[in-house]
């Protein structure tokens, strides 16, 4: 699978100009994303969207011109949380009496690949996978199933989830957010239980076409358990299958998030790799949430020349980046990894 | 009721309406008392239409059940106007 | 390659498990009732197709006390363990890394409306279920009870959610990434739906009348249901029900929450499911409609079955017996498909009296015995979602 347009809107600078240099700090424990003026949604559309849905489709828009997709294939753990909300709470505020449906509408996690269909006026293939922290590779998968069954298409594939008030709530209250207030600098440094809260959303076509194509994902592998030694093997096992025994991965780039409980699954997979490999990280630009490997997938195909100071947790010998590995965890329980490869870089 | 309570009605009603329906870059003075409030005029839509009989019943008290009857007060600020001043009851 | 249906499990307003379900639907016993099992103030009003067997009391009979565990997912335990038991699949099996588990909800674990609202809105003293109101909470719930081994997904597509579980759990065996896809939904009621679908003036307050010309609307209900799907060569010696012949998935790009007039969604995931099992529309023989009931979705659903096949084919809408069962639709309607077939019989619709003007059409009104090779079995959700499957005999 190839990745050819894409976008990301995130709290850093990757949406108009994509800047890895200036990194934007949390505040209050919280990476918001830098939301763009949305030119290309009409006002009349726009005042519907609550965040998720206007970050998705802000980002999936500028992708598909001039792309006619054969699909629209989205990942969101919540979709848009936020008016899921609003319309509880009028139901408990107005004690079940006369509510507006419009946030129920706009509550359920279908709506941004709907309105993508509706705005681009595409009725092909459509669907929206909610698989909490792989709710984005399940879409991959499902993007990957169609580039077989249809080797000449044109796929949208994308992911979006947001911070609202409710669901930081939530999972404050579940201890996934650090108590005591971090910066997102210092995150890597914290030795707490949590993280940061992040958000943002992340558009891609993806083909079967080589040229032009900004990267290409040679493969990728779930799997749901809460065994570190389980997460090496079948890491191990993953990098047997998609490199040959020579290829020495450039970068391996995990989702580590300064929560002391998941550093053991992000050691044992470190391990794996040797002294060639450059160990990079990434939430402290995302923040944690369910789909932020699909930015770290981003952050692959865009990576610069020389891999800025922040993300790298120990410098590799390799001089290219070649193959770049993604590990990501949720919870301790969802793991993925991503194996993409970008052009070769001639420049050294 | 005098002209210029029916006006500051007027006003209080778009405001209501911009702010029901999150009309961010519509401002009270672009609605014009007869313009059509669905299709070609504001652009509102079916989902629209019920939200604001519930604006009517949370601000004035006015419940309107019959579908029918919420398509006749939903036509222009005028006849909603006119029927808040009938109808409600607060 | 072929894809068979091995299992299948129920849990509906019209039976516990699979025997219970297709009884109710030869003998036309609707579960539509009044709410009995939570407070809502729509309870005596708007009637529901509602489980009557409490929370407390399917903990129990499911043996399931592990914490945090909503009503969504002991629905669903109940119809997937019922699912893989008729289909004699292992623990091992279900471990083994080529078990798939794909399930469908819209409402997860926000049935607990009210402790939803408190855990959203407060900072401290949260709930025992903070981890269980997403849609994939049921999933990973089935997940970390039987430590299912292979890929695990969630699908929302609202009221097509379930539908869509089936043709990717389908696609992954086809595709070889499993070896055995376990595929279904679940939705419990919840005041959340209530409320939303009440709010969109789409509830009757009768018990619903699919396709009849006077039809006031839907009513919602509870269910799970999940099938076993394999592939042909490893069902040597087994019940095999059906096979998936085809799948169609199309948006109607129409609008959030109605279908166009014409019907281009439902009418283009039909035809791309046909187009899939190579058939033409002749050789339909029962359609399972989506027929919710509401003045949107019959009159559109006519219309797209007019379109394709001329002369629309035996057809039916058992929402009258369970209500519209959202995320779960879908994978219940597939169950009742997969019986027709591997019974040879057809399910009546109920409480039909006048046919919607200028569509003339009439829905199978009595139970009947009759040969059928191809059953098509439709759903359409918020947001354009269509999509279409057709079973057939194996």
């Amino acid at each position: 699978m190839f990745i050819h347009h894409n976008k990301c809107i995130s709290p850093q600078q990757t949406f108009e100009k994509t800047d890895w240099e200036v990194l934007h700090e949390s505040v209050e424990n919280k990476l918001k994303a830098i939301e763009p003026s949305y030119e290309g949604i009409p006002p009349g559309v726009l005042r519907r969207m609550g965040k998720a849905v206007r970050m998705g489709v802000g980002c999936a828009l500028p992708v598909l011109q001039g792309v006619q997709a054969d699909g629209i294939i989205i990942g969101t753990a919540n979709g848009g949380m936020e008016d899921c909300i609003k319309f509880l709470n009028q139901i408990i505020d107005y004690e079940e009496g006369m509510l507006t449906p419009g946030n129920f509408v706009q509550s359920t996690p279908n709506v941004i690949a709907a309105q993508l269909g509706l705005m681009t006026r595409n009725k092909r293939y459509n669907i929206t996978h909610v698989h909490r922290g792989l709710a984005f590779e399940n879409a991959m998968l499902d993007a990957s199933m169609m580039l077989h069954e249809n080797p000449q298409a044109v796929y949208l594939l994308g992911a979006v989830d947001e911070i609202s008030a409710y669901n930081y709530n939530i999972d404050h209250l579940n201890g996934w957010y650090k108590k005591e207030p971090v910066k997102s600098r210092n995150l890597y440094s914290s030795i707490t239980e949590g993280s940061l809260a992040g958000e943002g959303a992340v558009m891609f076509t993806v083909s079967n076409q080589e040229t032009n194509a900004v990267a290409k994902v040679k493969g990728f592998d779930t799997l749901h358990t809460t065994n570190e030694h389980t997460v090496k093997e079948a890491l191990a096992a993953f990098l047997k299958k998609h490199l040959h025994a020579d290829e020495k991965p450039g970068i391996f780039f995990t989702g580590e998030n300064g929560d002391n409980r998941m550093l053991k699954y992000y050691s044992a997979a470190e391990s794996v790799f040797d002294e060639a490999t450059t160990i990079a990280r990434f939430k402290h630009m995302s923040g944690e949430f369910e789909t932020a490997s699909a930015m770290a997938l981003w952050l692959a195909c865009n990576l610069p020349d020389r891999l800025p100071a922040h993300c790298i947790k120990k410098e590799g010998a390799a001089n290219s980046a070649g193959n770049i590995i993604i590990y990501n965890n949720y919870k301790g329980v969802q793991h993925a990894f991503i194996c993409v490869q970008k052009p070769v870089n001639n420049k050294e | 009721m005098e002209i210029t309570e029916k006006e500051q009605l007027k006003q209080q009603l778009k405001q209501q309406i911009i702010q029901f329906l999150n009309l961010t870059n519509v401002k009270p003075e672009d609605i014009k008392d007869d313009q059509p409030l669905f299709g070609e005029g504001l652009g509102l839509d079916s989902i629209d239409s019920i939200e604001l009989i519930v604006l009517l019943s949370r601000e004035y008290g006015i419940t309107i059940q019959d579908p029918k009857e919420g398509r006749k007060v939903l036509v222009d600020i005028n006849t909603m106007v006119d029927y808040i001043i009938q109808h409600r009851t607060k | 390659m072929s894809i068979l249906v091995t299992g299948i499990g129920i849990i509906s307003a019209i039976g516990n498990n699979v025997n219970e379900n297709r009884t109710s639907l030869i003998n036309k016993a609707s579960g539509i009732t009044t709410l009995s099992l939570f407070n809502s103030r729509y309870a005596g009003l708007r009637p529901c197709g509602e489980i009557k067997i409490e929370t407390t009391a399917l903990k129990n009979r499911l043996n399931a006390f592990e914490k945090g565990v909503t009503r969504s997912s002991l629905l669903a335990l109940h119809a997937f363990d019922e699912a893989v038991a008729d289909a004699k699949l292992s623990l091992s099996q279900l471990q083994h890394p080529r078990t798939a588990l794909i399930g469908a909800s819209t409402v997860g674990g926000m049935c607990l409306t009210d402790e939803l609202y408190h855990d959203a809105n407060k900072t401290e003293d949260g709930s025992e279920y903070l981890s269980s109101y997403d849609c994939a909470s049921v999933n990973l719930y089935l997940q970390e009870r039987y430590k299912t081994g292979g890929i695990v997904n969630t699908i929302n597509t609202a009221c097509s959610s379930s539908a869509n579980a089936i043709i990717y759990g389908a696609r992954l065996l086809k595709q070889g990434y499993a070896d055995i896809a376990i595929v279904g939904g679940t939705d419990s009621l919840a005041k959340f739906t209530i409320n939303g679908f009440n709010a969109l003036h789409i509830l009757s307050p009768d018990p619903c009348t699919p396709f009849d010309r006077d039809r006031k609307g839907l009513n919602l209900g509870e269910a799970a249901a999940f099938l076993v799907l394999e592939k042909e060569e490893n069902t040597k010696g087994k019940t095999v029900y059906a096979k998936i012949a085809g799948y169609g998935n199309s948006n109607d790009a129409f609008h959030p929450s109605s279908l166009s007039d014409a019907g281009d969604g439902p009418y283009l995931a039909m035809q791309q499911a046909l187009s899939e099992a190579g058939l033409h529309p002749g050789s339909i023989s029962y359609i399972n409609a989506h027929g919710t009931a509401t003045e949107n979705n019959d009159a559109v659903e006519s219309e797209a079955m007019l379109r394709l096949f001329g002369e629309v084919p035996d057809f039916a809408s058992t929402k009258g017996y369970t209500g519209h069962t959202l995320g779960a639709a879908g994978a219940v309607e597939a169950v009742y498909s997969v019986l027709s077939l591997f019974y040879q019989e057809v399910y009546p619709n109920l409480n039909f009296q006048q046919p919607i003007e200028n569509k003339e059409l009439i829905p199978v009104p009595e139970y009947k015995k009759k040969s059928l090779r191809h059953v098509m079995s439709n759903s359409f959700g918020f947001g354009g979602n269509c999509s279409s499957l057709i079973f057939s005999t194996v």
